[in-house]
């Protein structure tokens, strides 16, 4: 079973999966891509991976890590 | 400051315009504990009654989905939702993320929870595909964005067509007069009031500068016709201390 990054155990804000899904890179519009372990959003196109802090996708350019 | 770098205002200060994110992310993160109750000192109280003013034109609808940018605290979403019923949905997206923290710790934000969801952005990058939304509101944002015309052509960009456009922000007010005995107000009260309910003089002295430094209705109505949107129209509310923005995407 995929993790779906949400369980109902943890009660510690969380992003809602749907929510994530809905989101696209702020640089390039391009798609993202969801890792739930890092709890991060991958750009591909923009070499860019924007953290999630808190429940809360930080969909600034400032602030996301540079891909290698 | 490089000759070859565009500027733009902060305050009464012209700033590098790559500073002026983080200048406002200092304001907004600052005072974010304290911003509701130094909203109601400040408009004493009247805030509440321009957001419902706004609602009140808005109209919102049920099954819409709104896109609240600079919604910080969660006050016009809450009132959207309230209003559309249970099948609307809003998004709240603030370039603030200790704003938006605090927006999901009330009341109304656990009560709407599943029809509210909270994202950091940026107005003029904003990490939604095109023709998304059906509602785009800012409210006391805008005029703290660093090129709002790029604010203005994202919020058309992520509308759907049919899609609308309400900004809710401070004005200037046509009376000479009552716009002197306005300032004398809020250069001299509200950065004292703020000094002494956040202990932060200097961000309430930002926001009286830009405030007085946004441009007047007739020129901010032009701007949104600029972007592409149509059937633009305002209104002033109380005398024009804040004006109400409407447009549509056709």
């Amino acid at each position: 079973m995929p993790d779906l990054g949400g369980d109902a155990e943890d009660r510690g804000p969380r992003a809602e999966r749907h929510m994530l899904e809905s989101l696209v890179c702020p640089v390039t519009q391009g798609q993202l891509t969801y890792d739930a372990e890092a709890q991060e959003l991958i750009s591909q196109t923009a070499h860019l991976a924007f953290p999630i802090r808190n429940g809360i996708p930080i969909m600034l350019a400032s602030e996301a890590r540079e891909l290698e | 400051m490089s000759p070859d770098n565009r500027t733009t205002h902060f305050g009464f200060q012209t700033v590098d315009e790559d500073q002026k994110a983080g200048m406002v992310h200092g304001v907004f993160s600052s005072v974010a504990s304290k911003y509701d109750i130094m909203n109601d000192l400040m408009s004493m109280g009247i805030h509440r009654v321009w957001k419902d003013a706004m609602m009140d034109w808005l109209a919102p609808r049920p099954g819409q989905h709104l896109l609240d940018v600079a919604g910080g605290t969660g006050d016009v979403s809450f009132r959207f939702l309230g209003r559309a019923g249970e099948t609307a949905r809003a998004t709240v997206c603030d370039m603030t993320a200790p704003m938006l923290e605090e927006g999901r710790k009330r009341a109304e934000a656990e009560k709407m929870a599943e029809r509210l969801d909270w994202v950091c952005g940026d107005a003029m990058a904003l990490p939604f595909p095109s023709s998304t939304f059906d509602v785009y509101t800012i409210s006391f944002g805008i005029r703290n964005v660093t090129r709002i015309p790029d604010a203005l052509t994202e919020a058309y960009r992520v509308l759907k067509p049919g899609g609308r456009l309400m900004v809710l922000e401070f004005s200037q007010i046509p009376n000479d007069m009552m716009q002197k005995a306005y300032d004398l107000y809020s250069f001299n009260v509200i950065p004292k009031m703020g000094e002494v309910v956040t202990g932060d003089r200097d961000s309430y002295q930002y926001l009286v500068e830009s405030i007085r430094k946004f441009p007047d209705q007739d020129t901010f109505a032009a701007m949104i016709r600029e972007a592409g949107f149509e059937q633009v129209k305002y209104r002033n509310l109380s005398l024009g201390i804040a004006a109400l923005h409407s447009g549509w995407k056709i």
